[in-house]
């Protein structure tokens, strides 16, 4: 017998504010840290670049590549870490009692794990990048050459995340590597309350595991499904006799390829994400 | 208040329960005895909505507990053995705490905080086990949740402090709420719970309020031979044999509980014919 359903009961904004509010007081000092933290470690090895990098030092595929590198490994055990507390009983029991609902639990941790944390270090990266590319600029009009008498350096440009490309001459948006790193950190969410103990490793080796599996779905099991001669050219491409002049495709349908590309690139957060959801409901402690 | 009926229950392959079924009413502090790893905590925790039953049913206050909803969790506090308190000053985690209990105290809060001559300046994470959940006690009892699972409250308590925590438990209880206990220092309880349960291999051995135990047996020390022949149970001891009788003449006495734990755990078939 259970007469007490309803909206309430999976979300209310006000109870949601109060779960803001209780993770934001327990958990501050980590996140006031993590923003000096990973400020700092990015000026030494910015710094360490502009000293030894003579040649054309913090240029944007540089930046770009200091950027990902930074935002895949802090944000994936950040996002390690999300649900954490669930993992020891102590804590999982604490939270777990929290009158809040699975929803709004899910909303909390997703908040500090994925939004905040990108904007925090969005922030810790342009803090330290900006005046770094500043300093090498100034380094190049004062006469750095790559060799003594050599070309002048093209002054060096900021890389701009909201564009995404690593080339220096992009001038398309490319957000492949911004909503990749999504569904990796949307992965490590799951991780963090599938498994109570070394979250970031085991969910490491499960999503090396999981890309392992479809690779060989892809080439043993749905390539060889193929006629004769027909390749995958990608998820949306097929191609005969590619090597020759009478090489010939078969492609989706523009709507459905975009469909498909969508719910790749974009579904597999809001899946795992999902996922993540149920796994709180039914966690045990 | 709570209904359990046919609970099984299992971690992987050790059974815990294979269909237990109780009824806790409120208006009582129930003490629910038994050995270490009997099923006490697992039966909290599952009444609690953090262990989902196997097979069976429970239902605590028309609400499913595994479901865990936000009003269900309102007006249920555990208090679990193992304690988790994050480091912070006790009244900013109060504060934020508190938010999620519409019924909370913060008046009752002080008043038994003052009762453990708690440091409520201090934080959380400088406090030693026993502050850390006299807090928790504190913090339970001023959320004036319906039902208060409490799992070896005692534990880490000092000597002052068991007879503080009977104190501020025996006033905790009303017509509306429920208090279960769970512990396997049964002299703690004592004077303050008004219904014994115990566990033992996932099943219930025994359940009886004070009142019912304290008409129907009569402990006592003797030094009769023959009335110690008779004892359902007896122990020896320097003042003479301890002993629980059938209580025929009705006469007024106060159980002891540790005494009759034992008595249950060997006896038990034959004290539970005497209350049928």
């Amino acid at each position: 017998m259970n007469h007490h359903s309803g909206i309430n009961q999976t979300f209310s904004f006000d109870r949601w504010t109060k779960l803001l509010l209780l993770h934001w007081t327990v958990n501050r000092k980590r996140y006031l840290l993590a923003l000096p933290a990973m400020a700092g470690l990015l000026l030494v090895w910015e710094s360490f670049i502009l000293a030894m990098n003579t040649f054309q030092p913090l240029d944007r595929g540089f930046q770009g590549m200091t950027y990902y590198a930074g935002l895949y490994a802090v944000g994936c055990l950040y996002a390690s870490m999300t649900f954490a507390e669930s993992g020891t009983k102590a804590q999982g029991i604490a939270w777990l009692a929290t009158p809040a609902s699975a929803l709004e639990k899910l909303l909390c941790g997703l908040l500090y794990s994925a939004i905040a944390f990108f904007v925090v270090y969005n922030l810790a990266f342009y803090l330290v990048d900006i005046p770094m590319v500043r300093i090498a600029n100034g380094l190049i009009e004062n006469g750095r050459r790559t060799w003594p008498g050599g070309p002048r350096i093209d002054p060096v440009q900021i890389f701009d995340m909201s564009k995404g490309g690593l080339n220096d001459h992009a001038d398309e948006s490319d957000h492949l590597f911004v909503l990749f790193y999504f569904a990796l950190q949307s992965a490590f969410a799951l991780g963090s309350i599938y498994f109570d103990r070394y979250a970031f490793v085991k969910t490491g080796v499960a999503v090396v595991i999981a890309l392992g599996c479809f690779m060989i779905l892809q080439q043993r099991i749905i390539d060889p499904t193929l006629p004769h001669g027909w390749h995958r050219q990608n998820f949306y491409d097929w191609i005969v006799d590619w090597d020759t002049l009478r090489a010939r495709g078969v492609r989706l349908s523009p709507t459905l390829g975009t469909v498909l590309g969508a719910m790749l690139i974009y579904g597999i957060p809001v899946v795992l994400w999902t996922a993540t959801y149920f796994r709180i409901k039914e966690k045990e402690v | 208040m709570v209904t359990i009926r046919d609970l099984h229950f299992a971690y992987r392959r050790r059974t815990v329960f294979s269909g237990l079924s109780l009824d806790l009413a409120p208006g009582h502090i129930y003490g629910l005895m038994g050995r270490n790893g009997t099923g006490k905590s697992t039966l909290l925790r599952s009444i609690g909505g953090f262990l989902f039953p196997r097979q069976g049913n429970i239902d605590v206050l028309g609400y499913t507990p595994g479901k865990r909803q936000p009003d269900f969790l309102q007006r249920i506090f555990l208090l679990p053995e193992e304690l988790f308190l994050p480091p912070l000053p006790v009244r900013r985690w109060v504060r934020v705490q508190a938010a999620f209990y519409p019924r909370f105290s913060q008046e009752q809060f002080d008043k038994s905080a003052a009762g453990f001559s708690l440091p409520l300046d201090g934080r959380l994470d400088e406090m030693s086990y026993g502050q850390q959940k006299k807090v928790l006690i504190c913090f339970a009892l001023a959320t004036n949740a319906d039902l208060l699972l409490m799992d070896e409250p005692t534990n880490g308590l000092d000597i002052v402090s068991k007879s503080q925590f009977r104190k501020v438990m025996a006033g905790a209880v009303d017509a509306n709420n429920c208090i279960v206990i769970s512990t396997h220092q049964v002299k703690d309880l004592e004077n303050l719970i008004d219904r014994v349960t115990i566990i033992d291999e996932g099943r219930i051995l025994f359940d009886q309020t004070i009142d019912a135990i304290s008409r129907t047996l009569l402990f006592r020390l003797s030094h009769d031979p023959q009335e110690t022949a008779t004892a359902i149970y007896s122990e020896s001891s320097f003042r003479g044999n301890a002993l629980i009788l059938p209580n025929s003449t009705g006469e007024e006495n106060a159980p002891d509980l540790e005494m009759l734990y034992k008595a249950v755990m060997l006896r038990g078939k034959q004290l539970n014919l005497l209350f049928k």
